[in-house]
């Protein structure tokens, strides 16, 4: 779809107004930020600032900024952040954006809403639609697209986010990459993109704007568009999502934070008491029970199940629920006890969310057999595996040797497993672990290591998983 | 269809007739199939965690509700009539009514790790008259956590103690590395356990980022509401549908968000208000961990 006269005169028109208005905007942009909302930025933003623009200034070509995405306002804190006032009058570097329509261009009363709107103008914003899969919502996109193509043939700098909306982790995952910037690329081979990682210390989960007062840290790199024979957007875009991670894990380095968050449970499907509130044949269990563990969307998945596969189902949803619960402790969400509700699990999609804060962790069942069920997930710091990829999270189910405690044993098994799957270390006896904040964590060298070990036993088994990543 | 609950039949109790001792001696006798940690259950009090195989009764978290759901069928209470939280809600309380079955909550047993917090519990929900006596006897949630984790970290110190004796050469030398890690972060630990306010600092942290996540939700909810309001003169029906949803939606994440902010609240609160029934818990792991601590250092 080509755009028609009438949309560029529109566009050029946005361009001249918006380029008028750059510098009072860019200062009510970083005022706003640093004395309405605190922010800060970190101590050597100039040093940063002048390797990327030294960068850009080399590069003659449009481009194509690309960041992480995890809060509403994160277009201009990415711009406060990468653009000196100094270099405001660059007309050509100014980005355009592209927000979704259904999140800002509705928003409040009419005052409201018309404040916004101009402000979304006057920086250079292009609304996509990103839900709709009927062909008024497909040309809106085609047309979004055609946009941003032409800014960039016409020398200009276009913002998308890669992952086409704010991570529900709090983590950009490399092994998914979405085609959109690839095949803005391959449309403007001269193309540069312009990653960035951008996040608030306090930042966990995707929400509305950083917290008030918080402290940003950035990496940013400037990398090729499409390269000489590269003709798949899918090539081009793990290209930059791969970028995209390596800043990640840059920024996670310098972070108080643990960066690895997973999780695991095991549960023994034949230990006696796992049958108490069920009937005898398994079918159903007490409702009472029942809901204090589940969700309402979960109770109504179970009752779904054929009958034979309710208890097992029932304890597939725990054992998802309990590793999950790991895995958001070591990120400091720390659900209380008995809080089964405040975790809600998708069997299907193999998603478990944390209610209050709206994170979502990925899921994954191994070794389940007619004994016992394990489960491992993953909140952030590496990919979970799929058929295709391994993943970073390595696991290992045992049973309990008669006579010998399962915690002690789960110890054991941990730290002999950690040793053996990686040469370097090479014995158990170079490695121990330690219990902070209630979270065991393995020393090596006498250094504890962010592999976010979690231990799990129940009746006759017992299990660890760690991430390698 | 009739539910064979697997567990002797007990007569459930008026909370209102029963002293605090003969609630919390039910309460325990209530857990005592699932508790694995046999020596630890055998000498239980009030303060006896329900988790953990240091010091508690190794109760698994997959028998978590069964402790709530245990002390349900034991009592009964006049707290049976529901009223809305507020005019309008579908939440509720419940108030002084008729004499009958006792139900906790969802969320109201949050912090109620111990026979005695149980009981503490059934006293702040109005299930039963306050005995400041009883309670002064009972550890905070805080510092049952507190110390659960000194024990813990004792626990693997002297582990780790015993295993680097055994060792020999370069083994040994790498035990001891991590050995001397441990020793710190106990050192460390024992500093933090010595100091009220500074059990308290670290305990804010946990309510800082649980006040975080609910001004986030609050945001999140104001945004919500702003979509109404720009879609309601639009009059898409579809779209307003699916925006009051996820009103809906955030409204209940705020519920839960705020709940369990209460919880660390209370247990920021707490961690800075030492009683005589702490100290004398805290004097101990303490000691436990010391004596690890010169253990350990002696073979490093």
């Amino acid at each position: 779809m080509a755009l028609t006269p009438e949309d560029l005169a529109a566009l050029r028109r946005q361009w001249r107004l918006s380029r008028a208005v750059a510098v009072p905007l860019s200062l009510f942009v970083a005022a706003t930020a640093r004395l309405r909302f605190w922010y800060r930025l970190p101590g050597d933003i100039g040093r940063i600032r002048a390797e990327i623009w030294e960068k850009l200034d080399r590069h003659d070509g449009p481009v194509i900024w690309a960041a992480n995405h995890l809060t509403l306002i994160d277009s201009f804190l990415v711009y406060w952040a990468v653009f000196p006032m100094s270099r405001v009058l660059e007309d050509r570097r100014l980005p355009w954006s592209t927000p979704e329509y259904t999140n800002y261009y509705k928003l409040g009363g009419p005052l409201k809403s018309a404040f916004i709107r101009a402000l979304l103008y006057a920086c250079r914003c292009i609304p996509f639609l990103r839900g709709g899969e009927d062909a008024q919502s497909e040309a809106w996109r085609q047309k979004a697209f055609d946009k941003c193509v032409w800014i960039l043939r016409e020398g200009g700098s276009v913002f998308v986010y890669p992952e086409a909306g704010r991570s529900r982790s709090g983590w950009l995952e490399a092994k998914r990459p979405k085609d959109f910037l690839g095949k803005l690329a391959l449309e403007v081979p001269s193309a540069k993109f312009l990653c960035v990682y951008l996040r608030a210390e306090g930042q966990l989960a995707a929400t509305v704007r950083p917290p008030d007062g918080d402290r940003f840290r950035m990496v940013c790199d400037l990398i090729d568009g499409a390269l000489p024979g590269e003709t798949n957007p899918r090539q081009i875009s793990r290209r930059l999502f791969d970028r995209l991670a390596e800043l990640q894990l840059e920024w996670w380095k310098g972070s108080a934070l643990s960066r690895n968050c997973g999780g695991n449970d095991v549960v023994d499907l034949k230990a006696p008491l796992l049958r108490e509130h069920f009937t005898d044949d398994l079918a159903d269990a007490d409702c009472e029970w029942l809901e204090r563990h589940l969700t309402a969307k979960e109770l109504a998945s179970l009752r779904a199940r054929r009958p034979e596969d309710f208890f097992r189902a029932f304890w597939s949803f725990f054992c998802a629920k309990e590793a999950a619960h790991k895995a958001l402790a070591r990120a400091g969400l720390v659900v209380p006890h008995a809080a089964f509700r405040e975790i809600e699990v998708d069997l299907f999609r193999r998603k478990a969310a944390h209610v209050s804060s709206g994170l979502q962790l990925d899921l994954r069942f191994t070794d389940e057999d007619q004994d016992k069920l394990h489960c491992v997930c993953v909140l952030r710091g590496g990919f979970i595996g799929d058929s295709e990829s391994e993943g970073d999270v390595l696991w290992k189910v045992a049973e309990v040797p008669p006579g010998v405690s399962a915690g002690s044993f789960a110890r054991e098994l941990a730290l002999d497993f950690v040793a053996e799957s990686n040469d370097e270390i090479g014995r158990a006896s170079a490695l121990a672990l330690s219990e902070e904040g209630g979270l065991p964590t393995v020393l090596w060298r006498g250094e504890p290591r962010d592999w976010s070990l979690s231990l799990s036993h129940s009746g006759r088994f017992a299990a660890c998983s760690f991430m390698i990543s | 269809m009739a539910f064979m609950r697997k567990q002797a039949v007990v007569e459930a109790a008026d909370l209102e007739t029963l002293t605090p001792e003969e609630t919390e001696k039910r309460i325990t006798a209530g857990v005592k199939k699932y508790a694995t940690h046999e020596a630890n259950y055998a000498q239980a009090d009030a303060n006896t965690p329900y988790l953990g195989h240091i010091v508690g009764m190794g109760i698994e978290s997959s028998n978590l509700a069964d402790i709530t759901m245990s002390i349900e069928r034991q009592f009964l209470t006049k707290m049976t009539t529901k009223a809305p939280v507020a005019p309008g809600s579908a939440d509720f309380k419940l108030t002084a009514g008729e004499l009958g079955k006792l139900r906790i909550l969802d969320g109201q047993d949050a912090l109620a790790a111990t026979p005695g917090l149980s009981v503490k519990m059934l006293m702040d929900l109005g299930h039963m008259p306050r005995n400041e006596a009883y309670l002064q006897n009972v550890m905070s949630f805080a510092y049952v956590m507190a110390v659960g984790d000194g024990w813990k970290m004792a626990d693997a110190l002297r582990k780790m103690t015993a295993k680097a004796e055994k060792l020999a050469g370069p083994e040994r030398a790498e035990a001891l590395a991590n050995l001397r890690t441990l020793a710190a972060q106990a050192k460390d630990y024992d500093l933090v356990l010595a100091d009220p306010a500074k059990l308290a600092a670290a305990k804010q942290k946990t309510f800082a980022n649980d006040k975080a996540a609910c001004d986030a939700l609050n945001n999140e909810l104001s945004v919500a509401l702003d979509k109404i309001k720009g879609l309601s003169a639009g009059g898409d029906a579809a779209a307003l549908a699916k925006l009051r949803t996820e009103e809906a939606e955030i409204r209940t994440r705020l519920k839960m968000s705020a709940a369990k902010l209460r919880v660390s609240q209370e247990v920021a609160e707490a961690a800075g208000r030492r009683r005589p029934v702490e100290d004398a818990k805290v004097d101990s792991v303490r000691k436990a961990m010391q004596e690890a601590v010169v253990q350990a250092l002696k073979l490093s």
